[in-house]
This record gives structure tokens, sequence and C-alpha cells, in this order.
């Protein structure tokens, strides 16, 4: 029986790591919660859809489609399209989670925003570590972006306008995915990914909700998948 | 009370796509060449939000106008390239947007 027990030092590494993830997060935040408020959204359940669905693009659309008195099957199905992208990180990171105990790999998804995959996925102190380390670690970062987010629209209904357009705070968010864009790129068969992923995102860009975003990671996934096997059997032997 | 349904649904749903593989566990593997291919979902997703998100606007329509963006996306890149620090890349993104912006761009 493998010891799970609370490991504080992956734990707090699990923060470290996330931390300045976490930061771009935070005028999103802001704006989100101002959007609440100036379109009359009941407060409560404005904040609460910060940690009921915990992913910021859906969460702007959903209460952009609230805002405009949508149905709630429009509602649903637009944050469904949104945030299928997470069934690929779900993927990619099934084969770390096994052998962890079920309630971890049950609790975990909840955790699953973009950020805590690029940490999870990528982070060098993760590479041949035990299983309670990765398992503490990604509790770590999970409870840490949770917080700082849920907090951040909290601010953001409180406060109201707080982020200056002229800062162009916002561009922190484009900004934080080019970096981690950067630093997921490892090798040849991630490039054919990423350039054939960003390509299908933009020209597909006005496919419904967010649809484009998830052909293109289909896609790009798929022609790594043969550029990795094109260039092994190129420098086999 | 419909909205808190909604929203509570929305909860559901975004819950469902991040459990449906990892709570699957080790029942049901993928064929090895996906599994392999798997690996590249981090470059693929990032580049497929970054990509569109960086261009802003009408994307190609409004090019000209998203020089600073473009700018400081690749000073953002080029500093993980050479240091794999990320608050660093951020901040020299931002500043870069801002000098850009100063200068009238």
């Amino acid at each position: 029986m493998t010891d799970f027990s609370f490991d504080r030092r992956a734990f707090v590494d699990g923060i470290t790591t996330i931390f300045p993830l976490a930061i771009p997060g935070v005028p999103f935040g802001l704006v989100l919660g101002l959007i609440i408020t100036t379109n009359d959204i009941d407060p409560w359940a404005g904040w609460s859809s910060s940690w009921l669905i915990l992913a910021g693009a859906s969460q702007l659309a959903a209460l952009n489609l609230i805002a405009d008195g949508a149905s709630a099957a429009v509602i649903i199905v637009s944050v469904l399209l949104i945030n299928s992208r997470h069934i690929m990180y779900s993927a990619a990171l099934r084969p770390k989670f096994v052998g962890m105990p079920a309630k971890f790999r049950y609790l975990a998804p909840y955790f699953l925003i973009d950020q805590c995959f690029a940490v999870a996925d990528t982070a060098p102190e993760l590479e041949g570590s035990s299983l309670r380390y990765r398992m503490w670690h990604f509790l770590g970062s999970g409870a840490f972006l949770w917080t700082m987010w849920v907090i951040s629209v909290a601010i953001g209904i409180l406060v109201g306008d707080v982020v200056r357009e002229e800062w162009s705070l916002s561009f922190a968010v484009p900004l934080l995915f080019t970096g981690l864009l950067a630093l997921s790129v490892k090798n040849r068969p991630g490039l054919v990914a990423a350039i054939v992923a960003g390509s299908v995102a933009v020209v597909g860009r006005d496919l419904p909700q967010g649809s484009g975003l998830l052909l293109g990671i289909v896609l790009g996934v798929a022609a790594a998948g043969i550029a990795e096997g094109r260039l092994e059997k190129a420098s086999a032997p | 009370m419909t909205l808190w349904l909604t929203l509570i649904a929305c909860g559901i749903v975004t819950y469902a796509t991040r459990a449906s593989f990892i709570a699957l566990g080790d029942r049901m593997p993928l064929p090895p060449p996906v599994e392999r291919a798997l690996r590249y979902v981090a470059p693929a997703a990032f580049a497929a939000i970054a990509v569109p998100l960086v261009l802003g606007g009408d994307g190609f329509a409004e090019f000209s106008a998203d020089i600073p963006r473009l700018v400081a996306a690749s000073v953002a890149a080029a500093v993980i390239v050479k240091w794999k620090n990320m608050p660093l890349s951020l901040g020299l993104g931002m500043v870069a947007l801002w000098l850009l912006h100063w200068a009238g761009l």
C-alpha cells in the first residue's frame, strides 16, 4: 500500500510553480466581476460561477449569454463546447494519475484549469517523482489557483472598475499562453502540433463557441503523432 | 432559480470534460499510437489558444494594428526559450506592449 499522506513540500512546490501562471488570471477575474455587476446578474450566482465552473473563458461566455437572456440549453451547450478542450487535457494526464487513490482521481479533475494542466504536464520537478509527490503537487497548484480565482472575481464584483483599459492588462492572458506554448514545444513533433493547431484555430475561429479550438487541438495532436512516427522511421538504421 | 440550475449544470458538464479520462484510470487503455500522440496535447492546446488571442480583433484583417501585440508575444516567447522564466516572460512582454503603445504604434 503506497503512502499518500500529506506531503507539505510537494504542496508548496505546486503553489510556487503555479504562482506566476496564476497572476494573469487576476485582471481577467476582475473584469469578470465587473461584467456580473454591469449586467445586473445576481452577484451571488455570478460569483458562484467561479467555483462551480472554474474556467474563465466559458464563464465569460455564460455570463454574456445570461445577460443576453439566452436559454439554459444554449448556455450549457456553449460552456460544454468551450470546455471540450479539457477532454484532451484529461486524456493527456491520465497515464500520470494511474495508481493514485480513486478519491484523488475524482477530485483532481475539478481543478484541471489550463494552468494546472500546464504544470502537471511540464513542470520539471515532476520528472521521475513519486506518485505521492505528484498528487500533492497537483493539489497545491489547484488549490492556489482556485483561491486566486474566486477572490479576483469577488473583488471585481465588490470594487468594480479597477482595471484600466489603457494598461492592456487583459493582454497578460495571451502572453501567458504564448509563454506556455514556448515552454511546451520541446521537439519537432511538438512544433508540428503547435503549427497545425494554431493555424486551424485561426482559420476556424468563427466556428460556433470555440469548436475551432477543439478541432485545432485534435488535428495538431494527430499531426504530431504522425510526424513522430515518420521521424522515428527516418532515424532508424 | 433557473440561473442557479443553469450554472450548476454548466459546472457539471465542465467537470465531466475534465474527469472523462482521469477518472477512468487504467480501465480501457487507448491504443499505444494514440497514447504517444497525446503527449503533444500541451503544444497543440496552447497554440490553439494563444495564436487567435495574440492576433486579436479580426485577426488578419487588422494585422497592422496588431504589431504591438505580435512584438509583445514574440518577446514573451523569446524569454521562455532563452531563460525558461515565466514571470520575466510576462513582465517583459507587458513592458514591450506598453512601450510600443506609448510610442504610438
